[in-house]
């Protein structure tokens, strides 16, 4: 299956881990990653829109433009990405006046976006269109008795009407996801609350990331799954920085459920960058 | 005896938001309050309400919303009270409205305008560095390839800064 990659800023300049983990695990999923050249940010669905919407759309609606000049549909590997250009979409398809205005400043550049592309995550994809069938069929060494405790985020689940992947409330596709790999998903408190990256406020990122924390070391998991890089951060390093503010101690490894996936698939720790995570989990590099 | 705080209802300030996108939502809000209940920021802080700023809005009281710090800076943009809301009248993207709203008029807090700049700058909202390079080198990704950020800024009418003329 043949898709446009929109791997996103964060994971390709900060956590390019993120990006190794998925081109190498895509062969075997049969899903063939297309690069086009001209991709820029998202832009990022917090701070960008919150300066001017209008302006958020039409960088959106450059991209979509960009994938249906290739004649593709895009694939996200980012929550962030994933909402922005799904919302933008859903904008721009649902209302013809704005998406003139919108095409008014693309003639600009030559550009002009129609309606053609739909974007999802590569879950979603790998759900609905592969299977999961197809996730277990390429794993060579199944990742048995690895405890992981799901931390969702918010943009890939919502808003619901949008972005259509499960429902935010009670998910399972990224608990299906590690099953077909062959790990053991562990339910916890805190499984669908939000981070807390996004709050300008000293306190509240910090007070959202440890109540998830707490939730995840009641629970006991060998280490965390996450789908978000925005969320990685809060809990890599994020966690270090509360952690020893708290004098807690906690050092619960987020892992990026493709470098999981790489893993079982037979790949090295290092080939997808686990070694350079802040909270490294030995169990998997030593694996 | 307390004094008593008197309401002035403006309506301008509501049909000012209603000019941005998605920022005339709040009309259709009955008060019900079901924004309020799984909102992350408000179950963690008593400062944040999304209900309350909908009033605000619906009063017009736009200095109680209007500041860099307090309220609708702490707003965790989970979309929650976007699913939740019987009337959808997407609280979140009212009080993306509102910011909107309030950067015309340079109000924004610190860091918030610099991680948009960015990306007029550079196409991207995260600054490429030699670890960058170097670890995706090592990773065997290829090549982060040069964006014409030239062409974004043109699209939106911005200058070499970053900066819209809005």
């Amino acid at each position: 299956m043949k898709l446009a990659f929109f791997p996103g800023c964060m994971i390709q300049v900060r956590f390019p881990q993120m990006e190794a983990a998925v081109r190498k695990t895509a062969p075997a999923l049969d899903v063939e990653l297309i690069d086009l050249p001209g991709l820029g940010c998202c832009p990022d669905p917090v701070f960008f829109k919150s300066l001017h919407k209008l302006d958020w759309l039409t960088l959106a609606a450059r991209n979509l433009a960009i994938a249906e000049q290739a004649g593709l549909d895009f694939v996200t590997i980012c929550s962030g990405c994933t909402e922005t250009l799904a919302e933008a979409s859903h904008l721009l398809n649902d209302d013809a006046d704005l998406r003139g205005q919108v095409n008014e400043r693309l003639h600009k550049i030559g550009m002009e976006y129609n309606g053609g592309v739909a974007t999802r995550h590569l879950i979603t994809v790998l759900r609905d269109n592969l299977g999961f069938e197809r996730l277990t069929a390429s794993v060579t060494r199944p990742l048995t008795g690895l405890r992981v405790g799901v931390h969702y985020g918010c943009h890939l689940l919502k808003p619901r009407k949008i972005m259509q992947v499960d429902d935010p409330d009670h998910p399972t596709v990224f608990e299906d996801m590690l099953r077909a790999i062959g790990a053991e998903p562990v339910d916890h408190v805190e499984r669908v609350i939000c981070c807390g990256k996004s709050c300008r406020d000293c306190n509240l990122p910090e007070e959202m990331t440890l109540t998830v924390l707490r939730s995840l070391k009641t629970a006991e998991v060998d280490m965390m799954g996450v789908i978000c890089p925005s969320c990685f951060d809060s809990f890599d390093i994020g966690q270090i920085k509360i952690s020893r503010k708290h004098k807690l101690g906690y050092t619960i490894p987020p892992v990026y459920y493709f470098q999981l996936l790489a893993l079982a698939q037979g790949l090295t720790p290092a080939e997808v960058g686990l070694d350079k995570h802040k909270i490294k989990s030995e169990r998997l590099l030593t694996l | 005896m307390k004094e008593k705080k008197r309401v002035r209802i403006s309506h301008d300030f509501r049909e000012q938001l209603g000019l941005v996108l998605e920022g005339d939502g709040v009309n259709y809000c009955y008060q019900c309050g079901a924004c309020v209940g799984d909102c992350p920021t408000a179950r963690f802080s008593e400062d944040f309400n999304p209900r309350t700023i909908m009033q605000s809005v619906l009063y017009g009281l736009k200095e109680e919303i209007a500041s860099d710090t307090l309220p609708v800076w702490m707003c965790s943009n989970c979309f929650t009270c976007f699913d939740r809301c019987p009337q959808e009248v997407k609280p979140i993207e009212v009080i993306i409205a509102l910011k909107n709203l309030m950067a015309s008029e340079g109000i924004v807090p610190k860091g918030v305008e610099a991680a948009a700049a960015g990306i007029l700058k550079t196409g991207r909202s995260a600054i490429v560095s030699n670890t960058t390079v170097r670890r995706r080198e090592e990773l065997g990704l290829p090549p982060l390839e040069e964006l014409d950020a030239g062409e974004l800024r043109t699209l939106l009418d911005a200058d070499a800064n970053g900066e819209g003329e809005k």
